[in-house]
């Protein structure tokens, strides 16, 4: 990830008149490179300054709650509590680990696969399509557009009378009452963060489909393949770093992503479409308990962690398979 | 919270400050100086409508009453109440009057949110309300608050609906009960539900709950043991309840996944159990239909048991971080035990006219006697006998999670998603993990 | 190839795919116009009965539109120029100059990248309640409503992007050293350098950049709806408009809402349009992480 450092800078003693006599000697030239450092970390102070107080603290603060018992607003009743806010995140009882882990994976797993599928078919699709541009741009729409749009929108569709059942009506199917029946509540918010996210995975994808070189291809038609063929031995393997790099940041943002579940369903019906992330949430802002709230969010953090290494390991043993 | 109904109290209060502190800016607390207003704000869900107004009514008089002390109201959906709390007193930014529901006083006392009652005002809320609306304003034998909206859970029937089914008089058993309900539901040819004869609706949280913690009480239980640290609803009472909540959802006598106030209102469900505030809204949007509308007590397991029933309600406590608390209390006493003259000598309190303005019912039966004698809805008298009566919906630390969790116990039970044994059991779990925290 | 053979396949595909991505957007602007009455009633139609604005004006009349439009501008530009800002002076920083620790800093600001948000949620806010020696706070930062009584409560957290430092330190990598030795010879210290040389040379990649943190800025809701639970002064667009769903007439809300909707993200809508070249190489720039 981190590229090679640059070429070295030459360091200059800072006036030209210095410069002939003390060329040879260390004196000027040191002088110059801790000039330049201080500089450089004049350049980096506020973003250094941001980190300290915006990331470092926070993340301090965040463990130290996570292992605290807190119910106040007074920094002075914060009460050491060990690791009982995650043991009781799984003790008998809770509703953490199911169904709100387990819906979380289930949001993330639907919104990838779905996403993954749409994006592979429609970016192989365009690719050799007239007016690239402007089909990119209409699928760029959703991800511009404020989830309260986007939440809103799917949630009005949704409805009994709403264009999703107008559709399944005029079909000769019956309405389904999408949002309220805890069995459709969640792929009915998948399909949405799916539909919301598709774009982005199709400019990634068109990226790496422009890098693959048409002599492949050519080669292959010469060999006869057809069109599947070549899909699954061609283009799949090598498109393989596009598809881990939207593999991995969808599940990322799936895993964490609660906008649209607030806008739509507030977790409901019951706690069918409740996610770690708005399970926090509550329980920080609505029920200020926020030791559990920062033990929750570490637990999804680790969940998250282990899903990312998960794959790009699974990705990098095909990769020495093929 | 959006701009109108801000903007409007926002333009309101600044004529106020403006006439009375000359060229003073007091955008909060008022500036410290002596001849400035101490401005004190008010937050409760009244945001909109005939609430927003029935409340802003009394604000404005004391406000144009009062020079030294100012009231200025805040409001939010009901949806919002508990997060607004929560967020704004971490934040610093707390109201000075807080009207909670009566289910989170636990939580909020627990978090040094409110600040106890000043003896007399302690004393005259023991003694003016009912026990179940001063008992909801308690926490831990203290008392919080001004008891404000009280509610209380009865029996609504479609009299012209039993009628036609050959029932002459509303269920008073539970064997009454499951009878009139199997006997008024109707089907057509394809077997979809014209009338069902018990509604029981998962359509929000109260609903579900509340017909439930109605039916528990009821047959003599309750949802959490006396000491506040464990459920009880995994009883006899407990049991009695989810089976007949079963029966009448396996035998199709009840529709959960149906709105049960629109279904009501247009003449397809019989019977439903619900609070007093209902009466309201139904008279409002059912037009002539209303007079096919009745309420009962709720029914009791045998005939001859003690009748008893859920209350729930709001109340209005002071903050406790205010700065003012001696002004809030004073205001406070001013809204809730001052009476004000309604005809004929009689008098209620400005609170107690307020609610029933709207419907609504207060803790104090003596008042609500008084309003309801003059040509108020006699299907109000059920739940104003029920207060008499009722429980309290318990208010320990916890209480919002554990109603949210029977919630759905209650609703995986009503889709056959589990049995009454496995509901009675996780709710069991579940409940008791989550009011048993020591802290 | 499917694409080379069969390309009716790829038409039909994509352009399906093309309709179920704009057709919801259409469908809020069909219900912006629909009448009372007429949305959310069966049989379902697509078009109004007539393209009545009275839904806007009732969006209009509901929220306080220019605080929202205000409050959304003020906190979208004071982002962007911060990140502009301070992402062109590390990635010069990182790319150009040599100094002790650059390996480490580089390395943190990418490994920033992998935290997630929600995690910084709780912290963030208590943080900024307990800011020292603001609104009323006492040095230790008790006793008062800290930073979120003001609108810097609303961009606090995303001042700086790691995303945006770690654009242009690649972007200013590519720049030759020549050209800024030689105004170093010139004597122009290392600040007239990064102005006078490095800013105009990466204006196409602000741009870029500018244009990713407007449309996340302009678009954001999770922290926004939690510093306007606190103070309703700073409240945003998309914030107001999912409280207006609470307020009006039910058999109007929708129409109203999609009003809102519509007035709220054409202008970000606009930008993208015109600038969608910018965006589109953004988001495969991210592709590079």
């Amino acid at each position: 990830m981190v590229n090679a450092l640059t070429p070295e800078t030459t360091a200059r003693p800072p006036r030209p008149r210095s410069a002939g006599p003390a060329r040879t000697a260390v004196g000027p030239r040191a002088r110059a490179r801790r000039h330049q450092a201080v500089v450089a970390y004049l350049f980096l102070a506020p973003v250094l300054l941001f980190f300290a107080v915006f990331l470092i603290l926070p993340l301090g603060f965040a463990l130290l709650l996570s292992m605290s018992h807190w119910a106040g607003f007074h920094l002075g009743d914060i009460q050491p509590a060990g690791l009982d806010n995650f043991t009781s995140l799984f003790a008998g009882g809770s509703t953490f680990l199911t169904p709100v882990l387990t819906n979380t994976l289930l949001f993330a797993l639907g919104t990838v696969a779905l996403a993954l599928a749409g994006s592979v078919l429609v970016a192989t699709c365009v690719d050799n399509l007239r007016f690239q541009g402007l089909w990119r741009t209409l699928y760029l729409l959703p991800i511009v557009t404020t989830v309260v749009a986007v939440g809103n929108v799917w949630k009005y569709m949704y409805e009994p009378g709403g264009l999703v059942n107008g559709a399944l009506n005029a079909v000769g199917l019956d309405s389904v009452a999408f949002l309220q029946d805890p069995d459709t509540a969640l792929p009915a918010v998948v399909v949405v963060q799916a539909w919301a996210s598709v774009g982005t995975a199709i400019l990634i994808l068109t990226a790496g489909l422009k890098s693959i070189p048409e002599s492949y291809y050519e080669a292959a038609a010469l060999d006869g393949a057809g069109p599947v063929t070549v899909f699954w031995r061609i283009t799949l393997p090598l498109l393989r770093p596009a598809l881990l790099f939207v593999c991995v940041t969808q599940f990322i943002t799936g895993l964490q992503s609660f906008a649209l579940i607030i806008v739509m369903t507030r977790g409901g019906p019951g706690d069918a479409t409740n996610v770690a992330a708005l399970e926090m949430y509550r329980q920080a802002f609505s029920y200020g308990d926020w030791g559990t709230a920062s033990a929750a969010a570490f637990v999804l953090f680790v969940v998250i962690l282990l899903v990312t290494l998960a794959q790009l390991w699974i990705f990098r043993r095909k990769g020495e398979d093929a | 919270m959006t701009g109108a109904p801000h903007g409007l109290s926002r333009r309101r209060f600044t004529l106020a400050a403006a006439l009375l502190a000359a060229g003073c800016a007091a955008p909060h607390q008022g500036t410290g100086r002596p001849n400035d207003p101490i401005v004190l704000t008010l937050l409760s869900h009244y945001a909109s409508g005939e609430l927003k107004a029935a409340l802003q009514g009394p604000v404005d008089e004391w406000n144009a009453t009062h020079d030294r002390v100012k009231v200025r109201t805040k409001a939010v959906e009901f949806n919002d109440l508990l997060t607004t709390f929560m967020v704004r007193q971490a934040a610093g930014q707390g109201a000075d009057i807080l009207q909670p529901y009566c289910l989170w006083n636990g939580q909020l006392v627990r978090a040094g949110v409110l600040r106890p009652a000043p003896p007399e005002d302690a004393a005259e809320i023991t003694r003016g309300y009912g026990a179940a609306a001063a008992g909801s304003a308690s926490v831990g034998g203290k008392v919080y608050g001004y008891p404000t909206e009280a509610q209380t859970y009865a029996l609504y029937y479609n009299k012209r609906l039993l009628r036609e089914s050959g029932v002459t008089h509303p269920p008073r058993t539970w064997r009454e009960l499951e009878d009139t309900a199997y006997r008024t539901t109707r089907r057509d040819r394809y077997g979809n539900t014209l009338v069902q004869g018990f509604g029981l609706s998962t359509y929000d949280e109260s609903t579900t709950v509340g017909q439930t913690l109605a039916l528990l009480n009821a047959a003599g239980g309750t949802f959490v043991s006396g000491d506040g640290r464990r459920t009880a609803i995994d009883s006899a009472a407990g049991r009695a309840v989810l089976d007949l909540e079963r029966r009448l959802v396996s035998s199709g006598a009840s529709e959960p996944g149906v709105n049960v106030y629109k279904a009501f209102q247009s003449g397809q469900v019989a019977m439903v159990i619900s609070a007093g505030w209902w009466t309201g809204s139904l008279k409002a949007q059912m037009g002539d239909a209303y007079r096919d509308v009745a309420v009962a007590p709720v029914p009791v397991p045998e005939l001859g048991a003690k009748p008893a029933t859920l209350a729930t309600g709001f109340m209005l406590g002071v903050n406790a971080s205010s700065q003012h608390p001696r002004e809030a209390w004073e205001f406070l006493r001013w809204l809730n035990t001052d009476r004000v003259g309604v005809g004929k000598g009689a008098t209620v309190t400005r609170m107690s006219a307020l609610q029933v303005s709207v419907g609504s019912l207060t803790g104090r039966a003596d008042d609500m006697r008084t309003l309801l004698g003059k040509g108020g809805d006699p299907n109000l008298r059920p739940f104003l006998d029920a207060l008499g009566y009722a429980v309290p919906e318990p208010n320990v630390p916890g209480a919002q999670q554990a109603k949210s969790l029977l919630r759905k116990n209650v609703e995986a039970l009503w889709t056959g998603q589990q049995s009454v044994d496995e509901s009675l059991r996780t709710i069991r779990r579940q409940v008791d993990r989550e009011v048993s925290r020591s802290w | 190839m499917i694409r080379r053979r069969f390309p009716w396949l790829s038409y039909l595909l994509v352009v399906t795919g093309a309709v179920l991505t704009v057709v919801p957007f259409l469908d809020m602007v069909m219900t912006s116009f629909k009448g009372p009455g007429e949305s959310g009633t069966l049989p379902y139609r697509f078009l109004p009965e007539a393209f009545d604005l009275s839904n806007y004006r009732a969006a209009v009349d509901q929220l306080d539109l220019p605080v929202l439009f205000r409050n959304s501008v003020v906190a979208t530009t004071v982002i962007n120029a911060s990140v502009l800002l301070t992402s062109s002076l590390a990635g010069y920083a990182l790319a150009k100059l040599r100094f002790p620790g650059r390996d480490f800093i580089f390395r943190l600001v990418l490994s920033t990248m992998m935290f997630p948000p929600f995690l910084f949620f709780v912290p963030h806010f208590l943080i900024l309640v307990h800011w020292p020696l603001a609104g009323g706070n006492d040095l230790l930062g008790r006793g008062g409503a800290g930073l979120t009584v003001s609108i810097v409560a609303l961009v606090m957290p995303f001042l700086v992007n790691g995303f945006g430092i770690f654009l242009m330190r690649q972007f200013m990598v590519s720049i030759p050293d020549e050209v800024l030795e030689a105004a170093r010879i010139d004597g122009a210290g290392e600040f007239a350098v990064w102005w006078r040389i490095v800013v105009p040379q990466t204006r196409p990649v602000m741009v870029t950049l500018g244009l990713l943190t407007f449309v996340d800025a302009w678009n954001e809701y999770i922290w926004a709806l939690l510093v306007s639970t606190a103070n309703p002064d700073v409240m945003t667009l998309p914030v107001g408009i999912q409280m207006l769903q609470d307020y009006v007439d039910p058999t109007r809300t929708m129409p109203i809402v999609m009003a809102g909707l519509v007035l709220s993200i054409l202008p970000v809508l606009m930008l993208f349009l015109l600038l969608q070249r910018h965006y589109v190489r953004g988001i495969m720039l991210s592709g590079l992480k």
